[in-house]
C-alpha cells in the first residue's frame, strides 16, 4: 500500500520520543519555533470542491487556506484589523469607484510560474464576482480590474462601493487562484478545484476519501523561514466523540472547529499535555437565530414575535446548550465585532408573564388544552447546539401556550424545506457574521431575494424602511456614516424582529501543548499556518 | 395440567412475564406518575443519578427528568413494537393465506413480491422509507412492518398449503362456500398458531428497529423514545454515561422480556401439541 499510514511502529517510536522529550528540561522550548514535523489534526467534513475562490466557506478554508492565499488576512493588531498577504497595501478612492492593491513581489505559484496582477484580475472578474457564493454580493458592481504593472491591481466599480466593505471582505473573499491554470476550460470543472494550486505555505499532497488530506511544505514560500511544518495531515474523523479520544491517544495533535464536544472540554482540559483554546475564531462568529416565516398570520404580528423573544431565556441557552462557551445576542451584529456593534437596541428580557400578556393582546388566547396555536419548528441539523436549542425552544414555547412540533431533516432536506419550499413556521439557523453586515447579514432580512438562496430572507419578510436603510448603507462611502447606518439597522431589526437573535458563539480548539503559534489571528483555523510549529 | 400452569413452570417464561408486566406498568402509569410533558425542563442540566430524590435518575443535557423520559419512552417503544408486529402479522397472514389457498399465478406473483421484500434488509427498507416520508410515529410503524411481514407470510402460506388439502376444506367446497370465505373462515384460523409464534421475535425486532431509527435521528422528534435518549446521551458519553446507559438497560430488559415470554408461549404450545 502506497501513501501515508500511521503504523504501529511509527506510533511507538513517536511515543518513545515523546517520553524522551518530556524527561528533558522543558523550560522555554515553547517560545522558539522549531522547523520540521508533521501536524496531524481532525477533519470532520470532506469538501469535494477545495477551491476557496468559488466556495467561500469555513469547511473549505480549513484545508485550502494553507494552499491558496488571500490578498489580506485578519489580524488582532494590524491597521483596520488586517495583515498583508498577497497584497502589501490597499487604498480606496474617495469616490468609491476604484480601489488600488499593491502586490507582493517574488511570489511563485506552486508550479513555479510567477504570481502577478493578471492572476488577481482573473480571479476577481472570472471567479469572485460571477461564481463565488459571497463575492456575488460584495463584488456585484466590479466592472474591470486594471493591471498597469505586474504588481498593481486597480479594481474599478460601476457604482460607488464603500471601501470599508471591500476591506472587510478581503480575508474571506479574496482567494487568488492562478490564471494560467484556470483560463483553459470551464472554471467549475477545472481539476485544480479538487487539487488546488496556490501560492500558500503548503502544497496539496493527496486526498484519500474517508481517510485523510495531506499537505506538504512549499519550499519556495515567500515568507522568510516559513513554513515551519513539513506536513499537515487532516485525519477524517466524522464522529465528534472520536476526536477527543484521538487527542488523548496522541494520534492527532489538534482538533479545531469544536471537534471535541463542548461537554467534554471540562474533562479534557485536565488531561496533561492538552490545552483548550477559545481564541482564534473572533472573525468567524456564528449566530444562533430563530428564523420566522412571516407568511403565517400569527407570526406576521410583531406582538407575537416579541412574545417569542420574551419567552426565550437567553442566559439559560448560553449556560446549558453552549455550556458557557457563547454570549447572549442583542441583535444582528455580534457583540465581539469591533466596528459595527451597538448595545443601544430594544431588548427582550426573559419574561413568561409578559410573553403571555403580549399573546393575549394579539388576540391569541389559550384554548381548552392550554394551547394558543401550533407551529412547525425546524432546527438546522448542522450543529448539536442548533438541534438542542430546537428542543429547548419547543419547551420555551410550550410555557407560553404555543405548541411547536419539531421536524428533523438532514442538511439537504433542511435547506430545501426552509430556503426553497418555505415549509416552516420557525426555523433555527446558524448564520455567520463575516466582519461586515453587508457580506452575509443584511441578506437575512432584506426582501426581494429569489427562492432557494440559502441563509437569506426566505421568511417572506418585507419592510420598506429597512430595505431602504440597507440600500442606503450599501451606497454610503464614508466609513463613520456607513457604520452609523448599520447601528440604525441593528435598532430596527431588534425592534421589528424579522428574526430573533438568541446567542453568538464561536469554536474551540483543543491542541497538544507541543503545537505553537496557535490562535494568533482572529481567523486562525482558516488562515495559512505558515508560522505554526511543533515543539519537542 | 392447565396451559397457564405449564407456562408458569418454565422459569424463562416467568422471568419474561415479570419483565413485560413491569414494562406495561411503566407505560400505563407514565401519565399518572409523570403528568405533563416529559420533555419539560425540570431541573439543573446533567444532574447525575441518585443525587436528588425528586429527580432520581438525574437530568439530561437540557435538565429534563430522565426517569420521566424513561417511563414515557416505554410507551413509545411498546406502542411501536405492538403496532408494527400486529401490522406485519395481519399483512403477512393475509398475503400468505391468499397465496397458499389460491395457488397458481396468484401464488407466484405474491411470493415473488415477498421474495423481493425479503432480499432488501428490513432495517435499510425502514431507513429509506422514513427518510423519504418523514419521521412520525405512524410512519415508523409502517416502515418497520414493511420489513417484517414477509416471515409471517411465508409461514402462513406453508401452513395453508397443507391445510387446504384436508377433508373439511373439501367439504366446505362441496357445500358451495365462496373460496374467500373458505380461505379466511376455515383455513386461516387453523394456520395461525405457528404464525403467532413468530410474534415475540417480531415485537422484539420492532422495538430494536424503532430504537435504531430514533438513534439515527429518524424517530418522531416530538416524542420521547429510548433510542433518541441514547443518541442524545452519546455526545456526552464520556462525562455523563448514565444518559445512554439507563435507556440502554431499559431496552435490553424489554427485548429480553418479550423474547423470554414468547419463548415460554412457544414451549407451552409445543408441549400441548406433542401431548395431544
Amino acid at each position: 500500500m502506497s501513501g501515508f499510514t500511521i503504523s504501529r511502529r511509527t506510533m511507538l517510536t513517536g511515543s518513545a520520543m515523546l517520553l524522551a522529550t518530556t524527561a528533558m528540561p522543558t523550560l522555554g522550548w515553547a517560545q522558539t519555533p522549531k522547523k520540521g514535523g508533521r501536524l496531524v489534526l481532525a477533519a470532520d467534513s470532506e469538501p469535494r470542491n477545495l477551491n476557496p475562490a468559488i466556495v467561500a466557506s469555513n469547511g473549505v478554508f480549513f484545508i485550502s487556506s494553507k494552499i491558496v492565499e488571500t490578498l489580506a488576512e485578519a489580524s488582532f493588531d494590524g491597521k483596520d484589523g488586517l495583515a498583508p498577504r498577497l497584497a502589501l497595501s490597499w487604498e480606496g478612492a474617495a469616490d468609491g469607484l476604484s480601489a488600488t492593491f499593491k502586490l507582493r513581489d517574488g511570489v511563485k505559484w506552486h508550479d513555479g510560474k510567477p504570481f502577478t496582477s493578471a492572476d488577481v484580475a482573473f480571479s476577481a472578474l472570472q471567479i469572485w464576482k460571477p461564481l463565488q457564493n459571497l463575492g456575488r454580493t460584495v463584488f456585484k458592481d466590479l466592472s474591470a480590474v486594471d493591471t498597469p504593472d505586474d504588481l498593481t491591481a486597480v479594481f474599478k466599480f460601476a457604482k460607488p462601493t464603500p471601501f470599508q466593505l471591500i476591506r472587510n471582505a478581503l480575508p474571506a473573499l479574496s482567494s487568488v487562484v492562478p490564471k494560467h491554470i484556470y483560463e483553459v476550460g470551464k472554471i467549475e470543472d477545472n481539476p485544480a478545484n479538487n487539487a488546488p494550486i496556490g501560492t500558500g505555505p503548503f502544497k496539496f499532497g493527496e486526498y484519500k476519501a474517508g481517510q485523510y488530506y495531506r499537505l506538504t511544505k512549499n519550499t519556495d514560500y515567500w515568507g522568510k523561514d516559513e513554513p515551519y511544518l513539513d506536513e499537515i495531515i487532516y485525519q477524517v474523523l466524522p464522529d465528534r466523540t472520536s476526536a477527543a479520544a484521538a487527542l488523548e491517544a496522541e494520534e492527532i495533535q489538534l482538533a479545531a472547529f469544536s471537534a471535541v464536544p463542548l461537554a467534554d472540554l471540562d474533562r479534557i482540559s485536565k488531561v496533561p499535555g492538552l490545552k483548550v483554546i477559545t481564541k482564534g475564531y473572533e472573525g468567524l462568529t456564528y449566530q444562533l437565530v430563530v428564523e420566522i416565516n412571516h407568511r403565517r398570520k400569527e407570526l406576521a404580528d410583531v406582538k407575537v414575535r416579541q412574545a417569542i423573544a420574551h419567552a426565550i431565556d437567553k442566559d439559560f441557552v448560553v449556560k446549558t446548550v453552549f455550556l458557557g462557551y457563547a454570549a447572549t445576542a442583542t441583535g444582528p451584529v455580534p457583540k465581539n465585532d469591533p466596528q459595527f456593534y451597538t448595545a443601544d437596541v430594544p431588548t427582550y428580557a426573559f419574561d413568561v408573564a409578559k410573553a403571555n400578556a403580549l399573546l393575549d393582546e394579539a388576540g391569541y388566547r389559550k384554548g381548552a388544552d392550554g394551547n394558543r396555536f401550533s407551529l412547525k419548528l425546524l432546527p438546522a441539523p448542522y450543529f448539536n447546539e442548533t438541534k438542542q436549542f430546537g428542543d429547548y425552544l419547543r419547551q420555551a414555547l410550550a410555557a407560553v401556550g404555543i405548541d411547536a412540533q419539531l421536524v428533523n431533516n438532514d442538511s439537504a432536506a433542511h435547506i430545501k424545506a426552509v430556503y426553497t419550499d418555505h415549509a416552516f413556521d420557525l426555523a433555527v439557523g446558524p448564520p455567520v457574521f463575516r466582519g461586515d453586515p453587508a457580506i452575509s447579514t443584511t441578506i437575512l432580512v432584506q426582501s426581494g431575494i429569489p427562492d432557494g438562496v440559502p441563509f437569506s430572507n426566505q421568511g417572506g419578510y418585507k419592510n420598506d424602511a429597512l430595505d431602504a436603510l440597507i440600500t442606503k448603507a450599501s451606497e454610503t462611502l464614508d466609513t463613520s456614516a456607513r457604520t452609523d447606518l448599520y447601528k440604525e439597522f441593528q435598532r430596527q431589526v431588534a425592534a421589528d424582529l424579522p428574526l430573533i437573535n438568541v446567542a453568538e458563539w464561536s469554536f474551540i480548539s483543543v491542541a497538544s501543548d507541543k503545537v505553537g503559534n496557535i490562535a494568533n489571528n482572529p481567523r486562525w483555523a482558516v488562515s495559512n499556518w505558515a508560522d505554526t510549529y511543533l515543539a519537542g | 395440567m392447565s396451559r397457564l400452569h405449564r407456562f408458569l413452570r418454565t422459569p424463562e417464561a416467568v422471568a419474561g412475564t415479570i419483565l413485560l408486566a413491569m414494562l406495561f406498568a411503566m407505560a400505563l402509569s407514565a401519565s399518572l406518575l409523570f403528568p405533563g410533558d416529559p420533555q419539560a425542563i425540570a431541573g439543573p442540566a446533567l444532574l447525575p443519578p441518585f443525587q436528588n430524590w425528586s429527580l432520581p435518575l438525574g437530568t439530561d443535557r437540557l435538565g429534563r427528568d430522565v426517569l420521566a423520559e424513561l417511563f414515557h419512552g416505554a410507551r413509545t417503544s411498546l406502542a411501536v413494537g405492538l403496532a408494527a408486529a400486529a401490522a406485519a402479522l395481519v399483512v403477512g397472514a393475509v398475503v400468505g393465506t391468499l397465496a397458499g389457498f389460491a395457488g397458481g399465478l396468484v401464488d407466484e406473483v405474491l411470493m415473488r413480491i415477498t421474495d423481493a421484500f425479503q432480499t432488501v434488509p428490513g432495517f435499510l427498507l425502514a431507513l429509506a422509507f422514513v427518510s423519504v416520508v418523514g419521521p412520525s410515529l405512524g410512519v415508523v410503524v409502517v416502515a418497520i412492518a414493511l420489513g417484517t411481514w414477509t416471515g409471517p407470510a411465508r409461514i402462513a402460506r406453508a401452513e395453508v398449503l397443507s391445510i387446504r388439502e384436508r377433508d373439511y376444506v373439501a367439504g366446505a367446497r362441496v357445500i358451495g362456500m365462496h373460496p374467500l370465505a373458505i380461505a379466511f373462515r376455515e383455513v386461516l384460523p387453523n394456520a395461525l398458531p405457528p404464525v403467532l409464534a413468530l410474534s415475540s421475535v417480531i415485537v422484539a425486532a420492532a422495538i430494536l428497529t424503532e430504537a435504531a431509527l430514533s438513534f439515527l435521528g429518524l424517530g418522531d422528534p416530538n416524542r420521547v423514545t429510548w433510542g433518541g435518549m441514547i443518541a442524545e446521551g452519546r455526545t456526552v458519553l464520556r462525562t455523563a454515561p448514565f444518559l445512554s446507559i439507563v435507556p440502554g438497560i431499559a431496552l435490553v430488559l424489554t427485548v429480553l422480556g418479550v423474547y423470554l415470554a414468547g419463548e415460554g408461549i412457544v414451549e407451552t404450545t409445543a408441549v400441548r401439541r406433542g401431548l395431544s
